[in-house]
């Protein structure tokens, strides 16, 4: 009790104030953690792949990886991690919070940059910054069954077809000598352009802060 | 004879006399006085955060309960983490894709780069909040607010939990419905008298004045019977005269938590009994539009009568809740396009209830307005919060049922309540795909499918 409760208490309130989720949210978040992580104060992968409800997603694999990748800590390093704890759990969450009524078209733009930058990780496997044709074709097959309506061909056919779009669109000039590298951020960014993400990439966090209400008008 | 002057008997109604004299004095300083000028003691806000305290402590020894016989405890419904959206891969993709290009709305059919979005919000939402891992945690409970109609955990009530509730049952039914029956009575009655009255006076400013002042007085007076703690945010972006008021539909109450802030003309249809006298007597204050059953039906003379109304500026803004019917507070089901087709301002008002409190959805079909109001009034209190939020236009080339949707997201975000496309009339179909390679091929399905129909054309 006592002393241990302050602690914890002051640690979420820091982490209230860098990620913006509110006091009430962390501690919700604090809780999901230790039931994924069996009351431990880590989480592994074998600890989300566990997940049941995560079995039906396509691109399990890469969800789960998402989690475990220092660049998404935002602190500039790169790899992966085996284990996260409770801080690194929120910040990967903060990616997917809603924008809020009261941010600035800067702050908004930053949002969406964050956002963007998340789902560029996930395609981009092996931290050079660009997805190459053979890391997009990766998250296509993923995408498709493999047993399904689409074969491998079919996938691969698409993806093709997708990285050449994305070609024509950012490098409209090209010499039949040079060769597309790859999607860099920048490309990845001004084609998803147009996409309204605001309600696309957002979990709603259910939390009605009783604490703050009064009879009467609120000030 | 003699024995009827029993001086026991005077003593008994004297002090009859008095507790009724000193429970009037009471209520009428307590709640009245404060509700005609629009004040507050604080009371309310006291009572509440007492009766959280006392919900703490009754799950605390449900826990302890439960720990003793080494049970774990059936959450029926623990508090959600997050709002989850059950809108199939389809429609989810076709949205995304919609918002994304100019595109027709008939083109799923082709793979985009941004369909990975839904798969990678489906993927965190799990990890945040998954049915089977929720189900059997032993640990917090979510809090039982004494109220057996909220309760699962019968056999692990103790004596001292018992006692609780029953003195809980006591206060409720003993003391504060009575309290709540007699301010309604109140209220509704100063409502038709007054508004009567000022009905008879001559159009003009004073007869504005007077309306919007007897009118804030009397729901005042109703909220409180209700005892309902509300929180007004953003009140700076409360609807003016001309425009039209959306709001999401929890339960009859909704009206009465907006109108006790701000003067609204209702739409409605007349009801007969009751509701009829009140709807009467309201319009002869100020205009409100009523229509009659047969009326309803021709949309045409909805839609005029409606803009009619908002064409002139000092009218007061329109009240119209668009879904329809009303929705259990966890989302906000697809707006009826009739109110966005008026060329008006459209202020829309996100209502969120705490559910920790009681339950304020009105389940048509299971409860009678009667009994739904009997249960309202013998829970706790009903807390909620209200969002003003800033006033929309319909833009250029958007059409009525656009404007509704983008309304309806705005209303959805504020509020914390999923935003669902679905007409709140249809039933929901459950989404049944258990493996990764259902949804893998249901997702190549979309792909292929229109392929073929292409390649037939």
């Amino acid at each position: 009790m006592g002393a241990s409760q302050t602690r914890t208490e002051d640690v979420f309130q820091e982490l209230s104030d860098k990620t913006g989720f509110s006091l009430e949210q962390i501690r919700i978040l604090h809780r999901r953690f230790r039931q994924l992580s069996g009351d431990e104060d880590t989480i592994s992968k074998e600890n989300l792949e566990k997940i049941q409800a995560l079995d039906k997603n396509p691109i399990r694999n890469q969800i789960i990886e998402a989690f475990f990748d220092k660049r998404n800590q935002n602190d500039g390093e790169v790899g992966s991690s085996r284990e996260i704890g409770f801080q690194q759990f929120v910040k990967v969450m903060c990616h997917f919070k809603p924008p809020t009524l009261k941010m600035t078209t800067e702050d908004k733009e930053a949002m969406r940059r964050e956002k963007l930058r998340f789902l560029f990780n996930m395609h981009d496997t092996d931290n050079d910054g660009t997805i190459t044709l053979d890391e997009y074709r990766k998250v296509v097959e993923e995408l498709l069954s493999k047993s399904g309506a689409i074969g491998l061909e079919a996938a691969k056919a698409i993806a093709d077809a997708a990285m050449l779009e994305v070609a024509s669109i950012n490098v409209p000039h090209m010499e039949p000598h040079e060769f597309y590298e790859g999607i860099t951020f920048e490309h990845f960014e001004q084609i998803l352009k147009g996409l309204e993400m605001e309600s696309r990439m957002n979990i709603r966090f259910l939390d009605v802060d009783t604490s703050t209400m009064h009879c009467g008008k609120s000030q | 004879m003699g024995l009827f002057f029993n001086p026991f008997n005077n003593l008994i109604c004297i002090l009859l006399g008095i507790s009724l004299t000193v429970w009037f004095t009471m209520l009428l300083v307590f709640i009245i006085v404060p509700a005609i000028f629009g004040v507050s003691f604080g009371i309310r806000r006291l009572y509440m955060k007492t009766l959280l305290k006392v919900f703490k402590w009754a799950t605390l020894r449900l826990e302890r309960g439960a720990k003793e016989k080494n049970h774990l405890l059936y959450k029926p419904y623990s508090n959600a983490i997050i709002a989850r959206e059950p809108t199939s891969l389809e429609e989810e993709i076709k949205e995304i894709r919609r918002s994304g290009s100019n595109r027709d709305l008939n083109s799923a059919s082709e793979f985009e780069m941004s369909d990975i979005f839904y798969f990678a919000r489906r993927g965190v939402e799990s990890i945040m909040d998954d049915e089977v891992t929720k189900r059997f945690s032993a640990e917090e409970l979510q809090s039982w607010n004494l109220l057996t109609r909220s309760n699962y955990n019968f056999h692990y009530i103790s004596l001292r939990l018992t006692v609780l509730w029953g003195l809980g049952l006591l206060i409720r039914y003993g003391f504060l419905l009575p309290l709540r029956v007699t301010l309604a009575f109140t209220g509704v009655g100063l409502l038709v008298f007054l508004t009567s009255i000022v009905g008879l006076l001559p159009n003009g400013r004073v007869k504005n004045y007077l309306s919007e002042k007897v009118h804030l007085m009397c729901y005042r007076i109703c909220v409180r019977a209700l005892t309902a703690i509300i929180t007004y945010h953003d009140s700076e972006n409360k609807p003016k005269n001309g425009g039209i008021c959306v709001a999401n539909h929890t339960s009859p109450i909704d009206v009465i938590i907006l109108a006790s802030d701000g003067c609204y003309a209702m739409v409605g249809q007349i009801h007969r009994g009751l509701m009829g006298v009140i709807q009467r007597s309201m319009v002869k204050a100020c205009p409100h539009i009523w229509f009659e059953r047969s009326e309803v039906k021709d949309r045409h003379l909805v839609a005029k009568r409606l803009s009619d109304h908002a064409e002139d500026k000092s009218k007061l803004p329109i009240l119209i809740f668009p879904e329809g019917t009303c929705i259990n507070n966890t989302s906000v089901m697809m707006f009826k396009k009739g109110s966005f087709e008026i060329e008006a301002k459209v202020y829309p008002v996100a209502i969120k209830y705490d559910p920790r409190f009681g339950d304020a959805f009105w389940n048509s079909s299971k409860y009678g307005m009667v009994s739904y109001l009997l249960r309202m009034m013998s829970s706790w209190a009903i807390v909620c919060s209200v969002w003003y939020l800033p006033p929309m236009f319909r833009e250029e080339g958007e059409d009525a049922v656009q404007f509704a949707n983008r309304v309806k997201a705005a209303i959805a975000r504020q509020g914390g309540l999923v935003d669902l496309l679905w007409d709140g009339g249809l039933k929901r179909g459950k989404v049944k795909d258990t493996f990764k390679e259902e949804q893998q091929k249901l997702y190549s399905k979309i792909l292929v499918g229109a392929q073929e129909d292409r390649s037939r054309s």
